[in-house]
């Protein structure tokens, strides 16, 4: 009997199964619950199929959107069209990211008592973004294909996630016809979070924050472009002849040769880790919107391709909104904060969500910061005086890459160094020709429309 | 201190109506874990007493106590009576106790004889005084006197104490009441359907309760956890049909009376060895039947309807099959009839592939091998584990079959993993199931107040999604204490194996109580997209008359293994629980 009676350790297991499943379940729906409660046709919360919520308004309080029964967007139509994709279109073809990430909050769901207490009215998602912003910012843009990014980099608040081209989500256009010209080609992509481009000459800030720390010196040393450089064979060339340069002139005036020589002593190892400090190639997740991550791969790179890697191009990418936040963080001292879209969400008149400022990993050392921020801003001084605005310090690098044999993505980015206008900015434009010429004008537009929200907040 | 606030407030604010709703929310887990912790306190926290049922003497004076009705004699240390003698095998002979209180031994040892009074035996009686010699080691079987046997009796701790399984069916009763009273608001059309249900339910769990109480049996928590169950199961379909309570009711008194009966019935071995005869032919009938009437509901084909009532017959096969399975320890290790049970498993196997029942399959499947594993041999016994797999490959390539040739399986295993893939097409059930069960939060929406009930019937919100229905308008709560208070019985079923009377009621309960585990598993892991959807019932909780019939069935071979003083009225007072004088 005895040996039999063991052997109904078999029920045992089967009883342990179902207790370790049920304890399984029981995490997952602490994890999860809030996710379920609020997935696109939940009975408790959709209304005719339509998620039963509350406005969604950007932090001046302007309504964007209202997700009631009846969904309705802002009575303005370039405010619709410059803050489509954060909102949503109404096909589904551009997702409400946001609104689903914190339907729950809206709500007030709560997982102890379920939608019990839920409310029915009263729900409010406050944007960081500035509705005035991005409608200036898609002006600028003036329909050229690209995105325009502007974060507080002490505070993490996103002013401006702007992704060109953009529709009227109440006036959508038709893509088998209206796009002969191609004017809507991935119109559905939020180019800002969800694009990834080759960076070009603004990545030389990537390689020289690496450069900075590996070799000691550097900044005394002075270097000689003869308008290129054979490497292994295969050359590295620049636009014209630089003569002698300090390493502060070989930023301004992006000299490729300089920085192909920087790049091969730099090494390998060192670039990849300060491409990983930057979190260039990781997925960050920003309120229900998951950033794509770029590419750095110099695993098969000759010395020819790691000398063109630390110049931005080789198979560099990198997303608009990940290098934006590398900018903030050399403001900052070597970190900045994590960029946020939601500044709090209520219902029923309580919060039920705050963000807080988190700061992101140290990205750069604080003396390679400094040395960086002094030459961006002689970048400004020096190339681009166009796009200084007065009373503050901006500090910029631009960057035009060669895609293929026509094509250029015009690139600029860079910071305001001053307490009250932390701003950390980036803009891409597609097929945009030069760096500074193209998008300076637009970063200046977009970065004194951000000072005067911080202006009128005071 | 908001989330607090909010569990009191209702529709219109803070009201005496939310407050009372709110008490109630709050009342009923905390009432049903008293309900649980009560009866898991009392099946699992019992010392367990052996009863000692003859004496054996050796020469040298020592008395080895004989611990049950069949015990397995030898050298190794898992012997039930250890003798540790170089001439004695390690697995030398069986003692069996007969029904009539007479002793058979039987010699299954690989070397050394067995002899009673100097004359070798393969098998022979041992009356009280014989001499038994195992490898020429002596012993004189010796009886229990009645003096013995009354303090026996006394001195075991009696089923229940210090958790009065009367207190506990009260609370159940409190349970049932407010249950009661709160279908009475949320459903004022049917409130007298709903009363008189539940009065029914409070009248046969009474009566139930009295009626053991007459026999002097005092083990009540198996029952009322079956009860436990059936008051949610209950309120499920009060919510979600309660045109359906009174066939629910009807077939629970069919169940109790299958219960009692079978009970009765295996109380005495020597007649529960009979019956296996006749389950195991009960069981092809019904079958056959089943093929011959059986119509397709929900793709699958093992429905019988009789006029109005639709009837599963492979929910009774589940009886016949675990009773047909038993076998006491002679028989098992000696090996002989075991290809028998081989074959009907097969028989049957090969019956619900036609009838394209895979969740019963699997059931099937699983309630096999709890058998197989307890009457193979202290031998590898590599034979049974070999026609397992083989089973296992012939479900596999069935269900893979299936999936070709069976949309509605097909269907149900392509969703699988990817609910949320396709929320409004093939993951609907599990999707729903899961928004619901995350709306209803710990505390659930109130009773009837769900989403679930539009989902009932054909949706199959009421049976196989049942864990979500109970989550979504019990709570959370409510839903993992019914998988607790199941997840005990098997539990207990473990526990008071090792001082169980005979192989075939330890088998006999092994068997039932895994087939409940694996049914509650399909259901619950199921519902929440850890595995496919079967579409298999949960034990007393689901709607469905033949589920809730097969489950009182197959709780009775749970009684018939409960050897606590004067637990269960399935088990013969070994002496009239110590009230003789």
């Amino acid at each position: 009997m005895k040996s039999i009676a063991k052997r109904t350790y078999f029920a045992l297991i089967l009883a342990c199964i179902l207790l370790f499943g049920v304890l399984t379940f029981a995490i997952r729906y602490f994890l999860y619950a809030d996710r379920w409660v609020s997935f696109t046709g939940s009975p408790h919360v959709y209304t005719n199929g339509k998620l039963d919520t509350g406005e969604i308004v950007d932090r001046s309080g302007e309504v964007l959107y209202t997700s009631a029964a009846d969904r309705t967007y802002s009575g303005n139509a370039s405010l619709r069209k410059a803050t489509l994709h954060l909102i949503g279109d109404k096909a589904g073809n551009i997702p409400p990211r946001i609104l689903r990430a914190f339907a729950s909050k809206l709500f007030g769901y709560d997982k102890l008592n379920g939608t019990a207490a839920m409310e029915t009215s009263g729900g409010e998602l406050r944007l960081t973004v500035s509705a005035q912003v991005q409608a200036v910012a898609m002006q600028a843009m003036n329909g050229r294909k690209g995105a325009v990014g502007v974060y507080n980099y002490r505070t993490g608040e996103i002013l401006c996630a702007v992704s060109s081209p953009s529709f009227d989500p109440l006036d959508p256009p038709n893509l088998e016809t209206d796009n002969a010209d191609g004017r809507y080609d991935g119109v559905y992509i939020y180019r800002f979070f969800h694009a990834r481009y080759t960076p070009g000459s603004i990545f030389k800030l990537t390689t020289l924050a690496a450069a900075l720390d590996a070799i000691p010196g550097l900044r005394e040393e002075t270097f000689t472009c003869t308008g290129e450089r054979i490497i292994n064979g295969e050359k590295v060339t620049c636009p014209k002849a630089h003569g002698q340069l300090t390493l502060r002139d070989a930023l301004a005036q992006s000299c490729n040769c300089t920085f192909a020589e920087i790049s091969l002593r730099t090494g390998k190892s060192v670039l990849t880790g300060q491409a990983e400090a930057e979190r260039l190639t990781e997925n960050i997740e920003i309120d229900g919107i998951t950033t794509i991550r770029g590419n750095f791969d110099l695993s098969d790179a000759t010395d020819n391709d790691l000398a063109w890697a630390g110049i931005g191009q080789y198979t560099d990418l990198v997303n608009p909104c990940q290098y934006m936040v590398y900018m903030g963080a050399i403001a900052g001292g070597g970190t900045a904060a994590e960029p946020c879209l939601v500044s709090s969400a209520r219902s029923g008149g309580r919060e039920t969500y705050a963000a807080e400022p988190r700061q992101t990993p140290r990205m750069l050392s604080e003396s390679a910061a400094k040395t960086l921020r002094e030459f961006m801003r002689y970048n400004v001084t020096k190339m681009y005086g166009g796009v200084d605005i007065p009373g503050v310090e901006v500090c910029a690098k631009s960057g035009t890459a060669e895609v293929g044999s026509d094509f250029n993505t015009a690139t600029f980015a860079g910071f305001i160094a001053d307490s009250d206008y932390p701003l950390a900015f980036i803009v891409v434009v597609e097929e945009g020709g030069a760096g500074s010429s193209t998008c300076a004008p637009i970063a200046k537009t977009v970065l004194q429309a951000c000072m005067n929200v911080l202006d009128g907040e005071r | 201190m908001d989330i607090f606030l909010d569990f009191f407030r209702g529709p219109d604010g803070v009201t005496v109506l939310s407050i009372y709703q709110g008490a109630l929310r709050l009342g009923l887990p905390i009432l049903a874990l008293f309900i649980v912790i009560r009866s898991a306190r009392s099946l699992l926290g019992f010392r367990r007493e052996p009863e000692v049922w003859a004496w054996l003497r050796l020469a040298t004076g020592e008395l080895l106590p004989v611990t049950h009705w069949e015990n397995l004699l030898g050298r190794k240390k898992s012997a039930d009576i250890v003798l540790d003698f170089a001439t004695v095998s390690k697995n030398h002979a069986v003692l069996t106790r007969q029904d009539d209180g007479a002793w058979t031994v039987t010699d299954i040892g690989e070397r050394g004889r067995v002899e009673v009074n100097g004359t070798q035996v393969m098998s022979g009686r041992v009356e009280y005084g014989d001499t038994v010699s195992l490898g020429g080691l002596e012993m004189v079987l010796e009886p229990v006197s009645k003096e013995e046997a009354r303090l026996q009796a006394k001195s075991r701790t009696k089923a229940g104490k210090g958790h009065s399984p009367g207190l506990t069916l009260l609370l159940l009763t409190v349970f049932q009441l407010l249950e009661a009273m709160q279908f009475v608001f949320n459903r004022p059309e049917d409130r007298m359907t709903i009363i008189t249900a539940f009065g029914i339910l409070l009248g046969v769990e009474w009566a139930m309760f009295i009626g053991q109480k007459l026999i002097k049996r005092s083990g009540f928590e198996v029952e009322t956890i079956a009860f436990f169950l059936i008051s949610i199961g209950l309120g499920v379909c009060a919510s979600a049909d309660p045109g359906e309570l009174y066939k629910q009711l009807v077939a629970m008194g069919i169940g109790i009376a299958i219960f009692l009966t079978l009970g009765v019935l295996l109380r005495d071995l020597e007649r529960a060895k009979k019956l296996r005869y006749v389950a195991a032919a009960a069981g092809i009938l019904l079958f056959l039947a089943n093929l011959a009437l059986g119509k397709e509901i929900n793709g699958s084909r093992s429905w019988i309807s009789l006029g109005s009532f639709s009837f599963q017959p492979s929910e009774m096969v589940k009886i016949c099959f675990v009773l047909a399975g038993t076998s006491t320890m002679d028989r098992i290790v000696t090996q002989r009839n075991l290809w028998g049970f081989v074959i009907y498993t097969a028989i049957i196997g090969g019956c619900l592939v036609v009838l394209k029942d895979f969740g019963v399959a699997a059931i099937f499947f699983v309630g096999f091998l709890a058998i197989a594993l307890l009457r193979s041999s202290s031998y590898p016994n590599i034979i049974l584990i070999l026609v397992g797999v083989g089973m296992l490959a012939v479900i596999v390539v069935a269900a893979a079959l299936a999936i070709k040739h069976f949309p509605h399986v097909a269907r149900r295993f392509s969703s699988y993993g990817h609910i949320w893939e396709d929320s409004f097409n093939k993951g609907f059930q599990q999707t729903r199931s899961l928004m619901c069960i995350a709306a209803g939060g710990l505390f659930g929406l109130g009773l009837g107040n769900g989403w679930m009930q539009y989902m009932a019937g054909e949706g199959a919100a009421d049976t196989d999604l049942v864990f979500a229905y109970v989550s979504e308008e019990w709570g959370l709560l409510m839903a993992v204490m019914m998988i607790f208070a199941l997840a005990m019985l098997g539990l207990f079923v473990v526990r008071s194996a090792r001082v169980a009377r005979s192989s075939f009621y330890t088998i006999g309960a092994s068997a039932a109580m895994s087939i409940f585990m694996v049914q509650a598993i399909l259901n619950v892991f199921g519902t929440v997209d850890f595995l496919p959807l079967t579409g298999v019932t949960f034990p007393f909780v689901s709607n469905g008359g033949s589920s809730m019939m097969a489950c009182w069935g197959l709780l009775a071979f749970l009684k018939a293994c409960d050897t606590r003083q004067n637990a269960s009225f399935a088990v013969m007072l070994s002496n009239k629980g110590g009230e003789q004088t």
